[in-house]
């Protein structure tokens, strides 16, 4: 199984909040030495490496996970719960899973 | 269904078609789908799905802090299509331990995330886990900060079972407000009277306000908090494949 974990830069160059957030959370629970890869998406730059894998996997969030394993297509996760419970098989709180939806899901329409 | 090219071949296919042909595609290809109803102009949905399937399954989530005209529009939708609503609500040992600990109205002081958590993300995670496919009355101009991108139809990853795909339907992504309220009124579809009192965007009462000329309809909807663009996404116009 090979993980690569795609991370955004804004076009100022400035690091992407959530990612780095779900870095570092990855980091204290040892869950970074999961990944095999780390990419950079440049939102500046859209042949960057994470840019081109986002195109490619018709993603349009940050961050987001590949998993690959053989001969299986390739997965992708763009919920960091999902990505820490389905594939790294980590424990996640209900209250942590909803306050990450909480970020990336705008309400008015409920 | 849920694969990538399956969903991008079939959003490109629903995007220039219209709200009825993208609901009856939805309602042909999934037997156990729902629509999400909130009490405001997504009304339209049940009209255009009730005319297509008179079975259909919807649910609204009733925070417990809707307008009493809300619920009083629930039940006259209820009565109108002869059909049932699901009311969904918040697991009361949550909401009692949220107002213990933070009153009635924390959302002013903190943001209504946490409130919002309770009330609604966890009883539609609920919901959603009982459906293969869900639809939402979501615009692209309800928020164009936030909701420019919205497609027709989307591989929902936040609200899927474990190892398991939702998916998710938005037929009114293209329309816009007028054209909404164009089909209500042709159609004589009932509607919340609160919109008669100038609330364009409707939701819990008190974080909905009426707006006025020129405001746009998310300066209704928790003004109190700074309006800031969601960073997680990835700027789309960088997205060319």
């Amino acid at each position: 199984m090979k993980i690569t974990m795609v991370k955004k830069i804004f076009a100022d160059g400035s690091p992407c909040k959530k990612c780095g957030e779900v870095e570092d959370k990855m980091r204290a629970a040892g869950q970074l030495e999961r990944i095999d890869h780390i990419v950079i998406a440049d939102e500046s730059n859209d042949q960057s490496e994470g840019m081109l894998l986002a195109a490619e996997h018709a993603v349009d969030r940050a961050p987001f996970f590949i998993v690959e394993r053989d001969g299986e297509p390739a997965k992708i996760y763009t919920v960091y719960f999902k990505f820490v419970k389905e594939v790294l098989d980590a424990e996640t709180s209900e209250e942590d899973e909803i306050a990450e939806i909480m970020n990336d899901v705008d309400l008015d329409f409920l | 269904m849920s694969s990538i090219t399956n969903i991008v071949d079939i959003d490109s296919e629903l995007a220039t078609q219209s709200p009825q042909e993208i609901l009856r595609y939805a309602l042909e290809n999934f037997d156990n789908i729902a629509i999400s109803f909130s009490g405001a102009e997504d009304v339209v949905l049940i009209d255009m799905a009730y005319k297509i399937r008179k079975d259909i399954q919807v649910f609204s989530l009733d925070t417990g802090r809707l307008h009493a005209q809300t619920y009083r529009f629930i039940e006259a939708v209820r009565n109108h299509y002869d059909i049932k609503i699901d009311l969904v609500m918040p697991e009361a040992a949550k909401v009692e331990k949220l107002v213990k600990e933070k009153g009635l109205f924390s959302f002013y002081q903190d943001d209504h995330k946490e409130c919002c958590g309770v009330r609604k993300i966890a009883p539609l995670r609920k919901q959603l886990l009982t459906v293969d496919a869900w639809i939402t009355g979501q615009r692209r101009d309800q928020s164009p900060g936030t909701r420019a991108a919205v497609p027709a139809i989307q591989d929902d990853k936040a609200f899927a079972r474990p190892d398991d795909s939702l998916t998710k339907f938005n037929p009114l992504a293209n329309w816009t407000s007028k054209q909404v309220w164009d089909y209500i009124r042709a159609n004589d579809v009932p509607y919340n009277e609160l919109h008669d009192e100038g609330f364009v965007s409707i939701g819990c009462e008190p974080c909905t306000r009426p707006t006025g000329p020129g405001q746009h309809e998310r300066e209704g909807r928790w003004w109190w908090e700074e309006a800031t663009m969601k960073e997680c996404g990835l700027h789309a116009v960088n997205i060319s494949k």
